[in-house]
């Protein structure tokens, strides 16, 4: 029997169709898919019991209480802590990713002494002691000759820190420029005491001035939070936002109106609004209050007001009488990214709560007790938050004040976040023996002589009192929730340790006993803080406020207009002052502000054309201090004659993730000083544009 | 196309109004799903986000200029696009309250349901998973590592789903009654402006069981006829009208 073409056909289709019956060919193809995929250098996930753990992390701004899973041990993911009141359960964009901060490539994994060509060699924490000692010992009771820079506000760290300094004789331990630095100096002029705090959760009309409550003003996560409860999705509005700001940012397009005002002109649009309660009989009971009156009523009438920021007198007219009709108004000013601010700015929005009747009460303007010095001979809170390092640094530039032998910088990134950079780098370049206590490789730690890498917040004891801004008095603590990665020290304990050695006692021992004694001196119970509950005290200052009129007649001036104004913003997910873009953030970046490694700046339509710029056009921003390039992006959220442009950016230290992109806007910022006070501002910074 | 109906419906609410566009939604998406970092997160063609931000506006010149943001994770659609186009049957609407599954290791990495999503909510793997040295000490165990070449997206954090039923079992409850609450996504559990709701809308004891009927409430590309699992709420009208593609040419 031969075979014929049709026999041929009939055994290809069968053996065909009989493949198809066959589990051996599909069990084959879906092997091959999943073996395929299966490859070695794709890591393997690790199991184990999963535990929850309350910690704190310090990445952004303001203090975040958090829980932490683990899976083996091993953290992996975070959760906002409901229990506690200082972020009331909210997660900020850069603690969301903190378990793999632990792992950040830009981790410092021991202490490192430079060496030649700006190059780093391991040493032992002994040989870091003792170097850190014998040069602390050749200063100790000289004046002038020891600098400390802390970027922790909140922690009982910064106490250590600045007793530490005065048991050298120091009387320059300062705080990283921030909002609070403001509100101490304006606190001071106004004869109050305490610090200035702000009961969001009771008001029901917020008006911002300038400060982005959103992303950069005050306790950002709890300001979110509050913004949640008196907003509950799907029910009725329990309280009224308007911003007053030069951006479409954040703060303004959740708000229910925004008012667009220049940077650096908040005072103005607060005492234009004076002008309207005091015309409509608003009074209060302080000293300078006639003083206060006249200079309103005769520099900032309503005509004056538009004249200078352009906000029509029936807008004016309109807000002030929704303040005054509303039950629990209250009004905050503050920069728009966070620092530079001047005392002015909280001094004219301090007179709106005090002709409102708001200072003092349920949902209005606090002054705040601090919570008893866990260390004696530290510096008070008040005190050291008023304390002006751009305007130490500024003088060192100059050369009006000499640089100091040592600067110890604490989880501070000074050489990179300061305003007008390049002269603050070139300040702290000055300085012979430049100490970082930082967790990162960051800008300041790269130009270090002596690098002291403290643990990250998951793996050490530290805690937060009363963040800038919330309107009680608190402390959360916390305890390490894994074990140390790398070799780091605590610089609470480095520091206890190198004053024992130079004879200046502080009076413990360790990190974790100067914190158990905070807690203790506050009330508070130390097991409930590290279990993540937080301590909140109702005890605020007595005595009444004045207006201070005298500064505000001698600091408020008017814009002389036609220039371009920065509006520098900042927000968390691009990383903050003391931790740059973290790996997990960079898809989180918008288009219109990073591509590649070009910065996008923005400008609305009108100034572009008045500037002959189109989307996407280079350019190159010059100011004072320094220039950056950009390109442009067409935004109508940004008023006229004013250029927005995102902090964060330009890191030339850190990692792949965040080194090398775009420029650092800092750079740019004018550092001025303001009438009346002498403390260092820059949120009026013009540039020119080529 | 036929819609196969469960007890349970996993629906997300969205409100608009209060989302601040602050990104901690999504980080805590790529912690919790094992999403490696990218170095170039600006390349928004290749970037894994399972959840994306976006930026809204009202398309008016400065001073009436508007914005918000919308974050946009998979729409879990009653009727998907994406699965009858698959050809291995990787992703399919399973009987888990309507998330629609992707199955990683039989995606053959066509990207017929990329092409098909009108959502864009599906993302192809372009490079390996590189996690730079160490950080994979911080891998979910909930979450599987995925090579390139395989499509991935939002699935509700599905694992977070049989925790929740694991812990009804031990607790000696329904496990298909889950109460409000004991299941959580992520990205709920880390908005700081709570402007994420979720829950079984088919549950009256759930909240989104009256959110979604709330009168401001909308679905995105609703006439497409895709029955999304995705709300969103928004008082202010050019949000809502923007949410299905309305032309300023097209009426009210």
């Amino acid at each position: 029997m031969g075979i014929d073409r049709r026999t041929f056909i009939q055994l290809v289709t069968g053996g065909v169709v009989g493949s198809l019956f066959t589990p051996v060919i599909w069990k084959s193809l879906d092997d091959a898919a999943i073996w395929s995929q299966n490859w070695p250098w794709i890591p393997r996930l690790k199991y184990g019991q999963i535990t929850e753990q309350a910690t704190l992390s310090k990445f952004g701004p303001s203090p975040c209480s958090l829980t932490v899973k683990s899976v083996g041990g091993s953290p992996y993911v975070v959760k906002g802590n409901v229990e506690n009141e200082m972020s009331k359960g909210g997660v900020d964009a850069i603690s969301a990713g903190g378990a793999q901060l632990l792992y950040s490539p830009s981790r410092v994994n021991g202490p490192m002494k430079k060496v030649a060509d700006g190059k780093y060699e391991s040493i032992s924490w002994e040989e870091a002691e003792k170097m850190l000692s014998e040069k602390l010992s050749a200063v100790k009771g000289q004046a002038g000759k020891l600098a400390i820079v802390s970027g922790d506000a909140t922690g009982t760290s910064s106490e250590v820190l600045s007793a530490f300094a005065a048991g050298m004789g120091s009387s320059d331990c300062y705080l990283m420029p921030g909002d609070e630095q403001a509100a101490a100096v304006a606190l001071d002029n106004m004869g109050g005491s305490g610090q200035i705090g702000y009961d969001l959760d009771n008001s029901d009309f917020v008006l911002f001035i300038g400060a982005d409550a959103m992303n950069s003003w005050g306790s950002v996560v709890r300001n979110q939070r509050v913004y949640s409860e008196m907003r509950p999705t799907g029910e009725d509005l329990k309280s009224v936002y308007v911003y007053a700001g030069p951006f479409l940012n954040s703060t303004a397009s959740s708000s229910d109106k925004w008012i667009p005002v220049a940077p650096g002109t908040g005072a103005i649009f607060s005492l234009g609004l004076a002008y309207h309660m005091l015309n409509s009989g608003s009074s209060a009971s302080a000293s300078d209050f006639a003083d206060f009156k006249t200079l309103v009523m005769s520099r900032f009438t309503p005509d004056k007001v538009e004249k200078a920021i352009g906000v029509a007198p029936g807008v004016m007219a309109g807000l002030a009488k929704q303040l005054m009709s509303a039950s629990a108004p209250l009004v905050i000013s503050g920069s728009e990214f966070g620092q530079g601010a001047g005392a002015v700015d909280i001094i004219a929005a301090t007179a709106l709560n005090m002709l409102l009747g708001r200072v003092g009460e349920k949902g209005g303007m606090k002054l705040l007790a601090d919570l008893p010095l866990a260390v004696d001979s530290a510096v008070s809170r008040t005190e050291l938050s008023s304390r002006d390092f751009a305007g130490y640094l500024a003088a060192v530039a100059s050369d009006k004040v000499k640089a100091p032998e040592v600067l110890l910088a604490y989880e501070a990134n000074p050489v990179y976040a300061m305003p007008q950079a390049d002269t603050m780098a070139a300040a702290i370049a000055k300085v012979p023996f430049l100490v970082s206590f930082s967790t990162w490789m960051d800008e300041t730690a790269s130009k270090a002589d002596l690098i002291m890498p403290n643990p990250h917040s998951f793996e050490r004891f530290d805690d937060a009192q009363t963040p800038y801004g919330v309107g009680v008095a608190m402390l959360s603590a916390c305890a390490p929730v894994t074990e140390p990665i790398y070799n780091g020290k605590s610089t609470i304990d480095v520091v206890l340790g190198v004053a024992s050695g130079l004879g200046i006692d502080l009076g413990y021992e360790s990190a974790e006993a100067v914190l158990q004694a905070k807690a203790e001196k506050a009330g508070a119970d130390w097991d409930s803080l590290v279990g993540g509950a937080a301590f909140v005290s109702d005890s605020t200052e007595s005595g009444s406020l004045k207006f201070a009129a005298s500064v505000l007649s001698k600091a408020v001036a008017m814009p002389k207009g036609g220039e371009i104004a920065l509006a520098p913003y900042a927000k968390l997910n691009v990383g903050s002052s003391t931790v740059a873009i973290p790996p997990l953030n960079c898809v989180t970046i918008s288009k219109f502000e990073l591509q590649g490694k070009d910065l996008f700046v923005q400008i609305n339509g009108v100034t572009a054309k008045k500037l002959n710029v189109s989307e996407g056009s280079k350019v190159k921003l010059t100011g004072t201090g320094g220039e950056c390039v950009a390109r442009v992006h067409i935004n109508e959220g940004v008023m006229n004659d004013v250029i927005a442009a995102p902090l964060g950016f330009g890191h030339t230290a850190w990692d792949v993730f965040s080194r090398g992109k775009g420029d650092n806007i800092s750079k740019i910022l004018t550092v001025g000083t303001e009438p009346g006070t002498g403390m260092a501002v820059w949120t009026s910074s013009f540039v020119s544009i080529a | 196309m036929q819609q196969i109906e469960f007890d349970t419906k996993w629906t997300m609410v969205i409100d608009v109004d209060k989302c601040t566009g602050c990104g901690a939604c999504m980080v805590s998406c790529q912690a919790e799903n094992n999403i490696a970092p990218m170095e170039d997160g600006s390349n928004k063609l290749k970037t894994l986000t399972w959840l994306l931000v976006y930026e809204l506006n009202n398309g008016k010149d400065f001073p009436e200029r508007e914005s918000a943001y919308l974050p946009r994770p998979c729409m879990q659609c009653g009727k998907p696009a994406c699965v009858p186009v698959c050809p291995v049957v990787a992703t399919t609407k399973d009987e888990e309250g309507g998330i629609v599954s992707q199955i990683y290791p039989r995606c053959i990495g066509c990207r017929y349901c990329m092409a098909a999503c009108p959502y864009h909510a599906r993302y192809f793997g372009w490079f390996d998973p590189i996690w730079p040295e160490g950080m994979e000490k911080a891998l979910s165990p909930s979450t599987s590592t995925r090579p390139r070449g395989v499509v991935e997206k939002c699935n509700f954090c599905h694992s977070r789903l049989l925790d929740a039923r694991a812990r009804a079992r031990a607790e000696d409850m329904d496990p298909n009654k889950l109460p409000d609450g004991w299941y959580k996504p992520a990205c709920l559990e880390a908005c700081p402006t709570g402007a994420i709701s979720f829950g079984d809308s088919k549950n009256p004891e759930h909240k989104v069981h009256d959110l979604i009927k709330d009168k401001n409430a909308f679905r995105l590309l609703e006439s497409l006829g895709m029955d999304p699992q995705v709300y969103y709420i928004s008082r202010r009208d050019w949000v809502r009208e923007q949410s299905d593609n309305h032309l300023p040419k097209d009426k009210h």
